[in-house]
This record gives C-alpha cells, structure tokens and sequence, in this order.
C-alpha cells in the first residue's frame, strides 16, 4: 500500500506530512500544518497537488539550505499553533532572533524565499538593529559586503539638484566649522576620553582634508599654503581654508588623528560626509559666502555646526597633560563662539 | 547578506533611520542602490501631507523630496503656514505666522505694526510699539501633526533697539482647545536672558538669529483629534510692554 492509500483509510490516526527537496537534493517529509504554514509551499501544494510522496517532492528555492529550513520549520511549528498569547509568541521570536549574524542573513534569504512574512519581517528587525549607528566600513565588514563603489559614487549619494542655496549652506558650514575648530585650537582644556568616537575622528578627518583623501598624503608645507582646493568633478564637498597660523595646531591634531585612524585608510573620511549627507551636497564654488540664507536652512546648518562642536567636545585625543574640562560653545546669531562657563553653560 | 535581494535589503533599512540610510548608501553597490531606493524614503516620507501640500517640481526621488522638506519649508495656507520635516525621524514641523495667530490690539496700529524683515520666512512679522494687554495666540490643528510624537511649541521672536517691560516673566499656556478655563495652568516663561532668575523656562537664542521660548509640550497620539492651543500672556502688571517683534510659533518634535 503507497502512503496516500494509508492516509485515506486511518485519517485520524496518520498524521500528513509534506515531501520537500532541499537545494542540495535531499528529501525530507514534513508534518503538513508546520509546512503549510509557509505560503509558498501552501501554494505548490494546493495549487498543483505537489508534494504528495517521494517522487512528488516540492523543491524549494535555491536559497533555501536544510539547515534554514529546519529553522523556519522550528518558527513555523511553534507559531502555528492557534491557542499560544502573543506574549508568549513574543517572548519565543525575542529567543529565536539570538543567532549570529551570517545566520540570520540566510535566514531572511530562506523566509523570503518561502514568502513567510512574519518572519521576514522578524529576520529584517533584528538586522536593522545591527545596522543602526554604524559606519558604513563597519557595516561592510558584519555582512562581509564587498566595497565596489567608486570614490566619486561614495562621496555624492544625493546628486547635486538644488543649486545656490545649498552652495552657500555649505559654505557656510565650513565657515564655521573652521571657526570653532580656530577656536578649539586655542582652548588648552580639552576633555579626554578613554576610546576615540571613531565617527568625530573621521569628521574631523574629512573637514581638515577637505573630504578628499588625496590630501592626507600631501605634505603639511602644501596643507599651509592651500587657500582654496578647486574641486574637480564636483565631487567633494568643502574646503579646509586653514590660515598659516592655525595649520600648525591642525597639523599636530592631525597627526594625532592619523595615528589613532591609520585603518581607516582611504575611506575614513566618508562617514562625516554620509552625516552631512543628512544635508544635502552640492558643487562646492570657492570663496563664496552669502549671508542671504533662508533661515530655515541657516538653522539646520548651525545645528549641525553645532553637532560638530559637541562632537569635538567629547572626543577629542590628544597629548597627555591636558585638563580634564568640558567646554561649552554657544553660537549667537552671527556666527560667532562664545565660550561660557558656569550655571549659563547650555548642558549638551 | 550578498544573496539578499534589494527589497529585503530596502525592508532592513525602512526600519533604520535616515542617516543610517544614508550611510549605508556608501557601503556597496547592492546597499546603495536599496538605500536610495524610494521605497525606503517613502517610509520616511509623512503618510499624510497637510492640505494644499504639493511637492516641489524637479525632485526625481523620494529621497531628493525628503531633504527638500528638510531643508526648505514650504508655505502653505496663504503663506501663512510653514511646513517642513525633522530630519533625523521624518516627523512633521510647522510655523504658524503672526498673521495667522490671534493678537490682541494687533489690528490697532497704535499699538503693533506690521514690517517685514529679509530674515523671516513669512511676508509680515509683527512689531509691537506699545501695549499694557498683551496676549498672543496660536491654534493648530492636532491632526496636521505626526502621531506617536511629543511636540513642542516655541513663541519665535526677536527685540527691536529698546524694548520695556519683559524683564518680569509672563504667563505661557498650552492646552486642547475647549479644556476649561480653570483647568488650565499657565507656566511662567521669562522672555528675556537673565542668568540670576531660574523660574521657569527661559528663551533660548537660535541658530538663525531669533530667540524661541518654550510655551509648553503635548503628545500627540494616533486618532487624537482637536486643536491645540498655545498663548504668551501679560495682563496682570500695569505697565506698558514695548519692543517685542514676533516671528511666529513654531512646532517641532521634542528631539531625546
């Protein structure tokens, strides 16, 4: 007697199962509500009969290895029963997304595949989490993703479409970025943390290079003498308009910030531009500083230069014998730093 | 993660933030063309435009749209609103203009003038000359706002050369419209920068050159309905106020 036979005669007593092929050949049998579960197999099933017996097998999707399978059936098992609360299913998704990270890419690959939306979505969660926060280097290195972006697709993700006033927006922050950098040079009390925020490392790194990585290499004689940077390409964005008398405290900051983000190589520089991404770039005209911003702008733009300072504030590394004091800036209206101290120190 | 195809990686990052999308679009090839897909920034992108919303022309993207209302707010109602996006939530902001809030004695020119500065975004700002009842007031509506978000609303203003009678702190209230009378509590906000006097709120310079003051703070929860209403009040005192040039109120989100 062929299976099918066996399960007209006992129903109740035979429980069903589902014939699956996995990717690599094998064939497996599976209880029929833990399969049916999965869309995709509910359709072969119904749809075209399949999955039947042996012969009949459903072969899955590529994508879709034993071992995810055997995971997706663990999560389809457990959710499939009707009576479970939602706190307990909550509860059981927190304990099933503990896996590493290469595993839950195979498992979002393997639900997908199966069109099981629950857990696609379960699988797409976690994986933002991880996600969050990071740098873009980091981010490549956790998933293992090749870096095949040219320089010029890194450093301009959003194409130049508005023209003047993001031309001076930007302008204006790199104005005042080099103010408050000015400034921070001058201040001897710098507050000293224990590991480097490698993000204000890279900030600092791009706005002292001018977000172009070529400039790192350069000697520090032509770092001085550079007024103005023509851009070519219209690829980077800002200018480090370093004065002779503030490059000597920028170089010596510099080196310090070298030496701490020598693996960062040539991409270092991108994480502050994928921040200031956050405000849109733009083909950068030398020189031009318009004060005619519209205020809206103006006040993203000091917010930002803002951030900047804060950012400096709390990472900054440098030489032993520094005080430990935090510094607090406040920027007036026309773009000044003030330093304040005391009571009126704007906690940050 | 190279065997994801885009839209699971655009699902991934709909979940993130827009500055995490827009780091990810300088991971790889595959990342960037997800992130910069429209289907992640239009998850970023209000599901519900205010009226007489229309999106600006010469925008190819969601994305280019996102920062577009970033970093430009449109005028809306007559010019008389100010629409624009938080940047790191994609939740909604406005600025209601002094025309369109209630000012008592605005309409008497012995007491405000109406001027226009290069460094406002709306047409007329009002100016105060002189005035013992002062009372501005805003209301909007709850349902232009994002849900799911604490708001605050901020008086938007500035001094002309000498202004009078604001070193005392004045009355500041924020409630739903319609809540009695009695139930409302004023809070004491100071408009003036006096670093000794720690009563209340104090204004806060901008970064565009304005001063806000915090008027106060409401959740606004999905469904809710109504018209918030917000006011800056000094009638108690018997004396004259002068100098106070208004901008506006402006509501954003609270940022952590």
């Amino acid at each position: 007697m062929s299976e099918s036979d066996m399960a007209i005669i006992k129903p109740e007593m035979m429980k069903s199962y589902i014939w699956l092929e996995t990717s690599d050949g094998s064939i497996q049998q599976v209880e029929q509500e833990v399969a049916m579960f999965c869309p995709m197999i509910c359709h072969q099933v119904l749809q075209k009969g399949a999955g039947s017996s042996k012969n009949n097998a459903i072969s899955l999707p590529q994508k879709v290895s034993p071992a995810m399978l055997s995971l997706v059936f663990d999560y389809c098992r457990f959710h499939q029963v009707p009576g479970r609360s939602n706190k307990e299913r909550k509860v059981y998704d927190e304990k099933f997304m503990r896996m590493d990270t290469k595993r839950l890419c195979e498992l979002t690959s393997a639900a997908d595949s199966l069109q099981l939306k629950p857990l696609v979505d379960l699988t797409s969660r976690a994986l933002a989490r991880i996600i969050e926060g990071k740098t873009p280097e980091e981010i490549r290195e956790i998933f293992h993703l090749p870096d095949d972006l040219t320089e010029e697709e890194k450093l301009e993700p959003l194409k130049n479409t508005m023209d003047d006033p993001r031309i001076r927006l930007l302008n204006r922050l790199y104005a005042k970025k080099r103010k408050e950098l000015k400034e921070r040079a001058k201040l001897k009390s710098i507050e000293v943390e224990e590991h480097v925020d490698e993000r204000s490392v890279d900030d600092l790194l791009s706005f002292i290079n001018g977000r172009d990585h070529k400039v790192v290499k350069t000697s520090k004689s032509k770092k001085k003498n550079k007024k103005k940077e023509e851009h070519k390409n219209g690829r980077s964005n800002g200018t480090c308009k370093v004065s002779n008398k503030d490059s000597r405290n920028l170089h010596s900051k510099q080196r310090s910030v070298d030496e701490t983000s020598s693996s960062l190589g040539s991409v270092s520089n991108l994480l502050s531009m994928e921040d200031d991404i956050f405000s849109p770039k733009a083909e950068f005209e030398d020189g031009y500083i318009d004060d005619e911003i519209d205020p809206a702008l103006k006040e993203m733009l000091d917010r930002e230069v803002e951030d900047f300072a804060r950012r400096l504030n709390s990472s900054w590394v440098l030489s032993s014998g520094q005080e430990r004091q935090p510094v607090h800036f406040s920027i007036n209206g026309n773009g000044a730093t003030r330093r304040l101290t005391g009571p009126a120190a704007r906690q940050k | 993660m190279n065997n994801l195809p885009e839209d699971c990686i655009a699902k991934i990052l709909s979940s993130t933030t827009p500055r995490d999308v827009c780091r990810s679009s300088a991971v790889s090839r595959c990342f960037k063309s997800a992130a910069d897909s429209d289907h992640v920034w239009n998850h970023f992108l209000p599901c519900e435009f205010p009226e007489g919303f229309r999106a600006p022309e010469g925008l190819p993207t969601k994305k280019h749209l996102f920062f577009s209302l970033v970093h430009c707010p449109l005028l809306l109602h007559d010019s008389l609103l100010s629409f624009s996006l938080e940047r790191s939530t994609g939740n909604k902001c406005y600025m209601m203009a002094p025309r369109d809030l209630n000012i008592t004695w605005g309409h008497d020119q012995r007491y405000w003038q109406w001027i226009s500065l290069p460094d406002s975004r709306f047409k007329e700002l009002a100016a105060l000359k002189m005035v013992w009842w002062l009372e501005i007031t805003g209301k909007i509506n709850i349902t232009l706002l994002s849900d799911d978000t604490l708001y605050a609303a901020y008086l938007v203003f500035k001094w002309n050369l000498d202004p009078y009678g604001f070193r005392q702190p004045v009355e500041a209230s924020l409630f739903l419209a319609g809540t009695e009378h009695d139930l409302v509590q004023p809070s004491m906000v100071s408009l003036m920068q006096n670093p000794g006097s720690e009563q209340g709120q104090r204004a806060e310079l901008r970064s565009d050159g304005w001063y806000e003051v915090e008027l106060g703070q409401f959740f606004k929860r999905r469904g809710d309905m109504g018209e918030i209403e917000m006011s800056l009040k000094e009638t108690k005192r018997p004396f004259e106020k002068k100098g106070l040039i208004v901008h506006g109120i402006e509501i954003r989100p609270v940022l952590p």
